[in-house]
């Protein structure tokens, strides 16, 4: 067996007294694209946010490639190859597009057109944008920006939370397009509640429920047995 | 009348490059930086020494000002508004404060209490439409205009700035790009303690120089950051010739006025546009 790229072990983390992950472990594999669904509250974002060193853990740890985490920044973090895209959609608005992606090619050394080029080739409509506000782009276009920008530097693990919630159904489309083609060639760890999305891309489900691990759906029967992951939503 | 508009234009921009400093360091680590005064009255200090002491020209010594006080403001930086990230704000502000009080009678102890004044370091007149005006106050105005274009340059076109504009939007997000958002914010403090050091250096000629002078101007620094918006680099600048105009003009009809009509504005301000903090 493979040896996995994120593994999470007994995680309990706490807002000041208010305990919100309680024992939470998972993994995610090479090239796995993983999902996270729960309702709302149930300490999905929590969890990236752990994951992603923005949280300091009450217990537990958190493996990248084999290696402990600790208690390390964010920054250190991304740098080592993780990037987390964040629920509430926010691109640098008063900056372009083309400088959001340049601020991410800052650290990674990646040539900005490169970048750029590379998030055209995946969303040709990105192209005439470039140069304006990245502020005045529609939910969807942000949603492309931020993982485009995500990827910059070829991370190895990317989080992505709700990436389409609140978009309308032709642009979920869209970043259901931008996921599956990148399906394979990273690892992701997606929280996801939409239900068609999470059935024609995971390859694993993880099911959340009071800040617990609740059940792990590991094969296509059961991520696609009606009402298995419809009962957490 | 013309006059008072130089005036007007010459206090402006002294309050804006001081004032710069203050509003960045709001935006960026929100904090509210009283040490800022310190800093301003120490460029100024500074600048005699250079210029009385050690014989250097006007223009070298106030390039020593400038420069000697960016070791200063990296300690307070780096020793004090560091481990103030994410405390409350009037914890901040008393520990700012603190720096103050200490920087004050820090200023006490090395060049005494007296107050210490310069003369016009290029002591011409240049003749405007019939009315005679220092060529040093055009100096200020233009020296101004030309850090906010700078500034604008800084903060548009080169990464560093963009980084700090990114920064101040979604600070998160800049740091799971793997970016140390925080270094990048002490590049811009230092940058607005440089020029709070240049205010000081500049107005020296002006006013007198006294240890408490940090005081004076602090409060309309205050007066300009609040009503040109925390953090605005646009904002601030218009606020701050704005209030210089109010300074004038009151002074103009009934001087011992002036500067609180300065607060009048402010207050109006406030009452219209609340500030969320
Ligand atoms: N900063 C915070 N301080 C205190 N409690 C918090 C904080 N953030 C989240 N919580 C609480 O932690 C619990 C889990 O929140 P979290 O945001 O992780 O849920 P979620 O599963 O992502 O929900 P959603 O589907 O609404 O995004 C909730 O009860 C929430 O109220
Ligand atoms: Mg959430």
């Amino acid at each position: 067996m493979k040896s996995p790229i994120l593994s999470v072990e007994s995680v309990d983390l706490a807002y000041g007294k208010a305990q919100v992950l309680h024992g939470v472990s998972l993994s995610v594999e090479p090239g796995e694209m993983v999902f996270i669904a729960g309702r709302n509250g149930a300490g999905k974002t929590t969890l990236l946010r752990t994951i992603a060193g923005f949280l300091p853990r009450a217990a537990g740890t958190v493996r990248y490639e084999g290696k402990d985490l600790g208690t390390v920044r964010p920054e250190s973090v991304a740098r080592s190859g993780i990037r987390y895209v964040a629920q509430d959609k926010r691109v640098f608005g008063k900056l372009t597009v083309r400088e959001n992606i340049e601020i991410a090619a800052h650290v990674s050394g990646e040539r900005v057109q490169e970048a750029v080029d590379r998030i055209v080739a995946t969303y040709p409509p990105m192209e005439k944008f470039l140069d304006g506000s990245a502020g005045s782009l529609s939910g969807g276009q942000r949603q492309i920006l931020l993982i485009g920008r995500a990827l910059v530097g070829s991370p190895k693990l990317l989080l992505v939370d709700e990436p389409t919630e609140g978009l309308a159904a032709g642009t979920i489309e869209d970043i259901f397009r931008l996921l599956d083609g990148m399906k394979g060639r990273l690892s992701f760890l997606i929280v996801e509640q939409n239900l068609p999305v999470i059935a024609r891309l995971a390859d694993r489900v993880y099911l959340m429920k009071e800040g617990k691990i609740d059940r792990e759906l590991a094969t296509r029967e059961e991520i696609e047995a009606p009402d298995s992951v419809e009962r957490y939503l | 009348m013309i006059g008072t508009l130089i005036y007007g234009l010459t206090i402006g921009g002294i309050l804006y490059i001081i004032s710069i400093g203050l509003s960045l360091t709001f935006g960026t680590m929100r904090i509210v930086n009283f040490a800022h005064a310190f800093v301003y009255a120490l460029g100024a200090y500074l600048l005699i020494t250079a210029f009385r002491k050690m014989g250097l020209s006007f223009l070298a010594a106030a390039g020593f000002g400038v420069l000697a006080v960016l070791p200063v403001a990296y300690v307070i930086e780096a020793y004090v508004i560091r481990r103030l990230y994410g405390e409350s704000l009037d914890y901040a502000i008393i520990a700012t404060y603190a720096v103050l009080l200490i920087g004050v009678d820090l200023i006490k102890w090395v060049w005494g209490a007296s107050p210490i004044s310069l003369n016009d370091p290029i002591g011409k007149d240049v003749e405007i439409l019939g009315v005679s005006l220092p060529v040093y106050r055009l100096v200020i105005i233009t020296l101004a205009f030309v850090i906010y274009g700078g500034l604008y340059l800084f903060f548009r076109k080169t990464i560093v700035g963009k980084i700090v504009i990114a920064g101040l939007d979604d600070k998160d997000a800049v740091r799971s790009l793997g970016i140390d958002v925080d270094r990048y914010f002490s590049i811009v403090f230092l940058l607005g303690s440089g020029l709070a050091a240049l205010g000081g250096v500049l107005y020296a000629p002006i006013t007198s120089v006294h240890p408490y002078m940090g005081f004076q101007i602090l409060l309309l620094c205050f007066a300009v950051v609040i009503v040109g918006g925390m953090g605005s680099l646009h904002g601030t600048f218009l606020s701050a010739f704005a209030l210089g105009m109010v300074i004038s003009l009151t002074g103009r009809f009934w001087g011992p006025a002036a500067e609180t009509m300065v607060f009048v504005v402010m207050a109006v301000v406030l009452i219209f546009k609340p500030i969320d903090v």
